[in-house]
């Protein structure tokens, strides 16, 4: 076993990203390393790099499990098609309408015990999620209940997809650069994107006219800092708690910056003359009790997902929500 | 002895001709994919989950593949400006010396993408894509081809040492 | 170690390497391995393997077999000698008549990608044999290929664009209209000097030998060899821009399209087939295998911190606001010496922006002035990745030292460009703020 450092001992890592450089979740990501830093007095540093500097965001998983570098901001569902628990810790469509119920059942229901399983078994270590609310859904169309999105073209990704064409969207997959330009051309008629800020900032309230409001096929978001088992070990445990707290801080802090950051953005999106649609609670009540039978589809019948799934939906239960 | 060196480089290079060939005819497979796609989306409002995933599947083992086949064909583009003027022992040198270069990098990435190709194997890797189609085999092209590179390194650094009659013709 | 010792020892090590006649895909790799193993350790050499799996399922790069396939194709059937033969006797009082030609080509291609690579390799398949059959100098076929090649980093679609407009959270859409003025201003620049060069020395781009005027039954005619190619480019275009397919899709429309001019043509067969496939392997192989060296090359090269003391001085720097543009285009262009426009892009843009609204310049001009140093970058000695394309499908006889000498005016023409869009910001922004309005 690798000897635990000095409290006073000097450590470097190296970590990747979610995002682009420049964006609002970046530079909470660099508050994160400050705070770390500040934490261990300077001695923890924590070296920031932006999505895709190092490896494409999809594939830091294996980088950081070869120790390439000893960090990351990931979205698990990356790598559900590995290790399908994965679909549920990141975002569930139809899922937890509240960012505080989803990290409640990450901090208060065991979801965080079942998250570092699932990571145990890469060789990786799950410190803690960051949870914000929904993605917008843009559309051409005008579009007042979810029975309307029946029979148009949506672009979704992920488990989203397979959710949505439960619900009778003719799912068209493209990637993320193409969905401007899909929109402004008439291909698809509406998308998922990112949030509503990164989305505006990509023009896309100029090509579609509507916005659909909760983001249901992602209404909750928890993106997670995981870490190298090894290197994670080999820390003393006051910088374990270092990493812990600013995690957990900047879950808070990140969710409302964006709750603050929506009330101008969507204004904003009111000048160039966008549509806001909100969608009936109780349509996307109905509707989710729908969506579970296309969860249960998602577990591919392994276990830890299982696991992760009846937690969920006890806990929605429990809450009212089905 | 010779014969037996000649025999493994023209088994190698014969191989990977196999490959180089299969790769050249797997791209032309992406055209009715892709029109199949446009048509059933524009015609018949009826997008497929599948088609633009499968193309894509279908480019990385396309030039993959076809990488250490090139090599023998020497169409991986170099700077040419110095080594085309010379000739002799030199020229014999520097080509081993590249070749012993390309031999270390495919080694080296066919080793390190190994394990990759093992992990996604036997945690049965899917795209997780509303298709969802099992891709971990995908990740055994990338040790595969590097594995086929070094070889074809081998076997271009022992033609660069033999008179250039002696040589088998680089033609497709 | 330090950054800027970094960076010196890895330009001149690829410099060196490069120059011993190493293929620049393996070149770039093997550098990548060592700066890894020396920098990292053995542990961190996954991250040049796991770049390669997203080139692998890269939408974006599948454009790049279906446009060499549609050039092969048309290529192999005659329809572009047609093509060229139509151009030549049309434009028998223009000076480098068929370089003026080629670029237009260039320009309706830059429309329909925006993947150079599929751009470079089209037009080399396409146009050199033509113009070297008709004794045009080779510097002068190449270098107009080349940077005519690159214009659809400007003119949308672009991927490229997408890149920066994301990272610099700009406007997709405003960044592609933007793009349009200055991609046309090039394309000018590029004619205007083809026709003076052409002019005063006549012999790098021969007139027709046959002094004997055509007739004009004879040039109506040469008209039927257009029909083919505009259907064509009617085609990818036209899918495109009413929205029936994305620019991959709407490259299988054009082989699609392409394949039935081959029909047309009679010379549909097995021979073309054959032919057509063997094109495109070698190609496309050609270009990934060096986008595999390159993105594992610039993944250890951010790591390390090659570009941080030039960043590093950009933010420190004191100094008149034109002379810091300046500069950080000089960063630009000397970092796209050896790195691809993704890597300059994620390391620059974050660095430069909030400079650049310190200094309280449009953001949306700079992103253009931007994308052109982009552009340069790409046909820029040694390791301009628009050189290696071209190099790829030369033939025989032709070498790298052609290339580098080809490039050198087109390069100066580039910077000609971007001093004319700094000094002229309206030809940059009028267009998207006359579509807003
Ligand atoms: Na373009
Ligand atoms: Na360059």
């Amino acid at each position: 076993a690798p000897i635990a450092a000095k409290a006073q001992d000097a450590v470097e890592w190296r970590m990747q990203a979610l995002w682009d450089a420049g964006t609002t979740p970046f530079e909470f990501e660099k508050k994160f390393v400050e705070r770390v830093s500040e934490l261990t007095d300077g001695n923890f540093k924590i070296t920031l790099f932006s999505a895709g500097q190092l490896v494409p965001a999809n594939q830091a998983f294996d980088a950081v499990r070869a120790g390439a570098f000893q960090l990351m901001k990931t979205f698990d569902g990356y790598e559900a098609g590995k290790i399908p628990a994965f679909a549920f810790t990141s975002t569930i469509p139809f899922g937890f309408p509240e960012s505080d119920q989803y990290e409640a059942w990450f901090y208060e229901k065991g979801g965080l015990d079942l998250a570092r399983e699932a990571y145990a078994k890469a060789g990786l270590f799950y410190i803690a999620p960051t949870v914000y609310g929904e993605e917008p859904i843009h559309s051409t169309v005008k579009i007042e209940t979810i029975a309307d999105m029946a029979g148009k073209k949506g672009r979704f990704v992920g488990l989203a997809s397979a959710v949505m064409a439960d619900q009778g969207v003719s799912v068209t997959p493209l990637p993320t650069a193409e969905v401007y330009t899909a929109l402004e051309k008439g291909l698809i008629d509406f998308a998922d994107r990112g949030d509503l800020t990164a989305n505006y900032e990509a023009g896309l309230g100029e090509v579609a006219k509507f916005i659909i409001l909760p983001g249901v096929h992602q209404p909750t978001t928890a993106t997670s800092y995981v870490a190298n088992q090894g290197a994670y070990d080999a820390l003393p445990d006051d910088y374990k708690a270092a990493l812990a707290v600013a995690a957990r801080e900047i879950s808070g802090s990140l969710r409302q910056h964006i709750m603050v950051q929506n009330v101008d953005v969507l204004k904003k999106y009111g000048e160039q003359g966008v549509e806001i649609t909100q969608l009936d609670p109780a349509d996307v009540a109905a509707n989710r009790s729908k969506a579970v039978e296309s969860w249960k589809k998602a577990t591919k019948e392994d276990d830890l997902a299982n696991r992760v799934l009846a937690s969920q939906i006890e806990f929605m239960t429990a809450l009212g929500l089905i | 002895m010779l014969s037996f060196m000649k025999s493994v480089s023209s088994i190698v290079t014969g191989v990977n001709r196999l490959f180089f060939l299969l790769a050249a005819a797997l791209i032309f497979a992406v055209v009715p994919i892709l029109l199949f796609e446009v048509v059933a989306r524009y015609l018949f409002d009826a997008p497929t989950v599948w088609a633009m995933e499968a193309s894509t599947l279908i480019f990385g083992p396309h030039f993959m593949l076809a990488g250490p086949y090139l090599l023998h064909l020497k169409g991986h583009v170099a700077v040419d400006i110095f080594s085309e003027k010379l000739t002799g022992l030199p020229k014999v040198a520097l080509d081993v010396f590249s070749y012993a270069v390309i031999a270390v990098f495919a080694g080296v990435f066919a080793w390190v993408s190994w394990p990759l190709a093992i992990n996604a194997y036997s945690l049965g890797e899917t795209s997780f894509s509303a298709w969802n189609p099992p891709v971990w085999w995908l990740k055994f092209v990338v040790p595969l081809s590097f594995a086929l590179l070094f070889l074809q390194a081998l076997v271009e650094a022992c033609n660069a040492t033999r008179p250039a009659q002696d040589q088998t013709g680089a033609s497709a | 170690m330090s950054s800027e010792f970094v960076l010196a020892i890895m330009f001149a090590s690829l410099v060196g390497l490069l120059l011993t006649g190493l293929p620049l895909a393996f070149t770039l790799g093997a550098l990548a391995l060592v700066f890894t193993i020396t920098l990292w350790g053995p542990a961190a050499l996954s991250v040049t393997v796991l770049n390669l799996y997203s080139t692998m399922t890269s939408e974006s790069l599948l454009a790049i077999p279906l446009y060499v396939m549609m050039a092969s194709i048309l290529q192999r059937s005659g329809v572009i000698e047609s093509l060229y033969r139509a151009m030549e006797l049309w434009s028998r009082r223009l000076p480098g008549g068929l370089a003026v030609g080629t670029i237009a080509i260039c320009t309706i291609i830059a429309a329909m990608t925006g993947i150079v690579g599929a751009a470079v390799a089209a037009m080399g398949m396409l146009a050199l044999p033509s113009m070297l059959k008709r004794k045009y100098s080779p510097e002068l076929a190449i270098g107009t290929i080349c940077a005519g090649g690159t214009l659809g980093i400007l003119i949308p679609p672009s991927v490229i664009t997408i890149v920066y407009a994301v990272t610099a959270q700009a406007s997709i859409g405003q960044m592609f209209i933007a793009g349009v003025v200055p991609g046309l201003l090039l394309a000018s620049l590029y004619i205007g000097y083809i026709v003076l060069r052409s002019a005063l020395n006549p012999s790098i781009a021969p007139r027709p030998d046959n002094d004997a005027p055509t007739t004009w039954e004879e040039r109506i005619a040469s008209l039927k060899s257009l029909i083919l190619p505009l259907l064509i480019i009617v085609g990818v275009l036209g899918t495109i821009y009413m929205g029936i397919a994305t620019p991959t899709e709407a490259a299988a429309v054009g082989v699609f399209l392409a394949f039935l001019s081959s029909l047309i043509e009679r010379r549909f067969g097995w021979e073309l087939i054959s032919g057509v496939a063997l094109d495109v392997v070698k190609v496309t192989a050609m270009i990934l295998w060096i986008t595999i060296g390159a993105r594992a090359f610039v993944a250890i090269f951010t790591g390390t911190g090659g570009a941080d003391f030039l960043l590093s001085f950009i933010q420190d720097l004191d100094a008149n606001r034109w002379i810091v543009l300046a500069i950080m285009l000089g960063i630009l262009f000397f970092l796209g010496m050896f790195l691809d426009e993704m890597g300059i892009i994620l390391l620059c843009v974050p660095v430069f922006l909030p400079v650049i609204d310190f200094l309280e310049f449009d953001r949306l001009w700079f992103g253009i002035l931007f994308l052109v140093s982009a552009q340069m970058a790409y046909i820029s000695p040694p390791f301009g990745y628009t050189l290696f394309y071209m190099k790829g499908v030369l033939p025989a006889g032709i070498g790298m030292g052609t290339v580098y000498r080809a490039i050198v005016p087109f390069i100066l023409l580039q910077a000609i460009g971007i001093f004319i869009c700094a000094l002229f910001p309206e030809l940059v922004l009028w267009l998207p703020q006359s579509m807003i309005n």
